[in-house]
């Protein structure tokens, strides 16, 4: 991969001119971590990872899918502007990669793809583990970005190109990255403190009893769902307006498996009706079912889902502790 | 219309507008929407209905021909409710073909047993169709088709044909008028097929119907010796977007809209309830 | 649309009309939405005998004298549909706390001159008549007002929403307030507010009801590990919606 040298003296002045490009979002500390558009490069926050995901950018929580009027179907113009995503960590690069596999891979959604489309991720990656929740070294995340900054060293960062969009923004600001021999290594890319999770494979687990400890502490809040930067289930509905029934949109909103109403058919049978099923349901198709499908854990292992959690659900120990036989009966 | 226009549409979300050409009340609750939509599909599978500003829902095709599109509803939402306010000459907004339906290739060949109850008669009829057009494929046909009273017995003009071309049993949980109906037989579904001689030999099995039914219909199959392969189920469950995203309709790791909705009965029956 | 428009009633009992004027607040869309009924009846602006008929009568406040269950059963009568609007309609809100405090402490405070009370308990519409629909919150949300109207005018079943208002809360970015240490009733409360007070800065109080998929036992622990005491913790929960808690009790002597 080609790697390149950017000096920690002229970052001020690659962001500020990086701001001047294009549109920029970074992590911002406000009351926590969040992503937000920035005007400046002080406002970049690399201290901690962003308490919200940055997947609502992308699959956004409410989109217009379609207007209509009078039995007459309009698509609304899909575009947005060229923007940069700044400082993200691994785990979130790897979860928009995932999320790319369903909605631009899978069924080519003009809507997700048209957010997509002109975002450059450059990614800042962690050598220590941000948060005690996070595990993305237990799962096999992929090197996934259009450029990542490794932070090893005191006076420069090195910056791998791995896109022809990455290539793009190292050309354009080539004065303040150079080409060097240096090569970021893979143990330079191992991220300390991240391996909590023993074993991913929890095929053979789902009769555990193991879970319940969780499911007893479980709210059905929907943090875990809404804080996820892969969860990516949805609803459609329409709306109307007053003035004309006949006008209105078709609209798509995130939607949770953690809802009775998530699998409500009509005559008002629940299919996950038990709390159970529902807590499981996440996990599962987290860590097993997506697999089956695509190949690869849905989760990146951010840690979001626990630390967002009111009651702190660690499903990470509770999984371990089932794969080691000390579940509590 | 052409049979692949759908498919074409780049936007898998847009449906397309057709129009109504007959609606015909089936029963009281039931009624059969036919549409000028010619769609290349297998028995089996299903299409995204829309009516703008009420919403959309998924409906098994239950007819197989080149001319048109029948689709056969009960009403029992705001959807369903609302389709069956339209009439003749309505228009009406479809997207799909949809999912993984009866793969009759690969059952050349075989004796058919098509057990269906209520309104689950519905995607069978498709396959019933189907047969009919294929006849010398397959050997011999099996029809159960049980219904909860004679009020609710659907496709009563088709009984009479199937009647001549296949073994036909019919049955109506109760009939409380005593009345002569379409030679159906008082009782459940599931005691006609015991009373029955079918074997397993030879033959695969189409079940669709209520959960409940479905349970039943298995039992009785076990007893008779059927293996869970040679039982094809058919699931419902909350769809929204059909295509394999939105995930209202996984069961377990699999998806109802696109590994489904016609199930291998050993594939899911360990979690059909969950 | 050509059919007959269905008639419509806003009545009030026992209340602060706090649940009509979010009706009013619809303000943009406000005249498009009375006209797609036949708005029979509206406090201070068409007041109408409570025995005529309507296809769907919204009831606001709470049954706290004779009077107003009188009106109550006279309305549940004469329409086809009966709504109840509002927090006080349909949890009992803040009136029905009377229940979980003694008559004698406060009695003295308003009452001096009369001799003698006779009233009706204060409770919500359901503890007297069969309730349709439920449209909660204090005040109820005009948005829903307005989606409930729209649905029944096109002869559709308007739905509850059982979803806790965590789920809006997370969508809307919003620090979580339990995190925080706020008493937060969020997680056990119908959404559909949009979560209006998190927004804010105030945490939930639980207008709007519980959700039937609650689990009120560990509320309850959350907010006792948090250090709030069980008299703190069982006023709260019964603030708005006590009546709808009957297993309360039983839970918070665990």
């Amino acid at each position: 991969m080609e790697t390149l040298l950017l000096k920690k003296k002229d970052f001020e002045s690659f962001t500020s001119e990086l701001i001047g490009w294009c549109e920029v979002i970074s992590p911002v500390k406000k009351e926590v971590v969040r992503f937000k558009k920035i005007k400046n490069p002080s406002d970049i926050y690399l201290g901690k990872n962003s308490f919200f995901p940055v997947k609502e950018f992308f699959f956004r929580k409410k989109e217009t899918i379609f207007k209509f009027k009078s039995n007459k179907i309009s698509i609304p113009k899909l575009e947005s502007p060229k923007r940069v995503f700044f400082g993200l960590r691994k785990c979130d690069l790897n979860a928009i990669s995932h999320q790319d596999k369903v909605f631009m891979e899978t069924i080519k959604d003009p809507y997700y793809t048209a957010q997509r489309k002109n975002a450059y991720l450059i990614g800042y990656h962690c050598n220590e583990a941000p948060s005690k929740y996070c595990f993305c070294e237990s799962l096999r995340l992929n090197d996934f970005f259009d450029l990542m900054l490794y932070d090893r060293h005191k006076d420069f960062f090195l910056v791998e190109i791995g896109s022809e969009k990455g290539k793009t923004i190292a050309k354009r600001f080539r004065k303040y990255m150079k080409k060097t021999d240096s090569k970021v290594s893979l143990e330079e890319k191992k991220i300390i403190g991240a391996d909590r999770l023993l074993d991913s494979n929890i095929k053979g687990l789902y009769d555990n009893h193991g879970w319940q400890e969780g499911v007893d502490k479980c709210l059905s809040c929907t943090a875990c769902t809404a804080l996820c930067p892969t969860c990516y289930c949805f609803d459609l509905k329409d709306e109307v307006k007053a003035r004309n029934l006949g006008e209105g949109e078709r609209v798509r909103n995130w939607s949770s498996c953690q809802l009775k109403e998530f699998t409500k058919v009509a005559g008002n049978h629940v299919f996950r009706e038990k709390r159970e099923e529902r807590f499981k349901h996440r996990i599962y198709h987290q860590l097993d079912y997506f697999r089956e499908r695509y190949d690869v854990d849905l989760c990146t292992g951010c840690g979001r889902c626990i630390e967002g959690c009111p009651t702190r659900i660690d499903f990470i120990e509770i999984i371990n502790k089932m794969k080691q036989g000390k579940a509590k009966k | 219309m052409n049979p692949d226009v759908l498919m074409e549409n780049k936007n898998p979300y847009i449906p397309v507008k057709c129009r109504i050409v007959e609606w015909k009340r089936e029963s009281p609750d039931n009624f059969t929407i036919t549409l000028d939509l010619r769609l290349k599909h297998e028995p089996g599978q299903f299409v995204q209905v829309s009516i703008p500003g009420i919403g959309e829902c998924p409906i098994s095709i239950c007819s197989y021909s080149e001319e048109h599109l029948k689709l056969n509803i009960r009403e029992v939402g705001n959807m369903t409710s609302a389709m069956a306010k339209l009439r003749k000459g309505d228009s009406l907004f479809v997207r799909g073909p949809y999912g993984n339906g009866y793969k009759m290739g690969q059952f050349r060949n075989n004796n058919l047993i098509i057990i269906g109850g209520g309104c689950g008669v519905a995607p069978l009829k498709g396959v019933i169709e189907y047969v009919e057009r294929h006849r010398d494929d397959y050997k011999d046909v099996h029809l159960f088709l049980g219904y909860r009273s004679p009020d609710n017995i659907l496709f009563k003009e088709e009984l009479a044909e199937w009647r001549k071309k296949y073994h036909l049993t019919v049955t109506i949980d109760e009939n409380v008028h005593g009345e002569f109906c379409y030679n159906a037989k008082t009782g459940f579904i599931t005691d006609a097929l015991k009373n029955s001689s079918i074997d397993n030999g030879n033959k695969v099995v189409f079940i669709c119907g209520p959960p409940i039914m479905m349970n039943y219909v298995i039992q009785v199959l076990k007893e008779k010796g059927f293996n869970d392969d040679q039982i094809f189920i058919s699931a419902e469950r909350l769809m929204y977007c059909a295509f394999g995203a939105c995930c209202h309709c996984m069961i377990r790791g699999k998806f109802t809209c696109i590994d489904g909705p016609v199930f291998r009965y050993d594939e899911v029956k360990e979690y059909e309830n969950d | 649309m050509s059919e007959k428009k269905l008639s419509v009633g806003f009545y009030g009992i026992t209340g602060c009309a706090g649940c009509l004027l979010s009706f009013i607040f619809n303000e943009d869309e406000l005249l498009d939405l009375v006209k797609l009924v036949d708005l029979k009846a509206f406090p201070f602006v068409k007041e109408v005998n409570p025995s005529d008929h309507f296809d769907y009568v919204f009831v606001e406040g709470l049954v706290a004298s004779n009077e107003d269950l009188k009106v109550l059963k006279e309305l549940r009568e004469n329409s086809k549909f009966l709504v109840s609007l509002g927090a006080c309609a349909s949890t009992g809100c803040v009136p029905a706390y009377r229940h979980y405090t003694l008559k004698e402490n406060y009695e003295h405070l308003l009452y001096k001159k009369i001799e003698a009370l006779e009233d009706v308990s204060p409770t919500p519409l359901d503890m007297h008549v069969k309730v349709d629909y439920y449209i909660p919150g204090c005040p109820p949300s005009k948005e829903e007002i307005k989606a409930f109207i729209k649905k029944i005018v096109r002869g559709l079943q308007p739905k509850p929403n059982d979803n806790p208002v965590c789920v809006e809360c997370r969508r809307n970015g919003n620090e979580c307030l339990l995190e925080k240490g706020k008493p937060c009733l969020g997680p056990i409360t119908v959404g559909g507010c949009n979560s209006v007070c998190i927004n804010g800065g105030f945490e939930c109080w639980g207008c709007r009801g519980p959700t039937t998929d609650m689990n009120l036992d560990l509320m309850v622990q959350i907010l006792r590990s948090k250090g709030f005491e069980d008299k703190f913790i069982q006023d709260r929960l019964t603030t708005f919606a006590g009546l709808k808690l009957p297993m309360l009790e039983k839970i918070m002597k665990k």
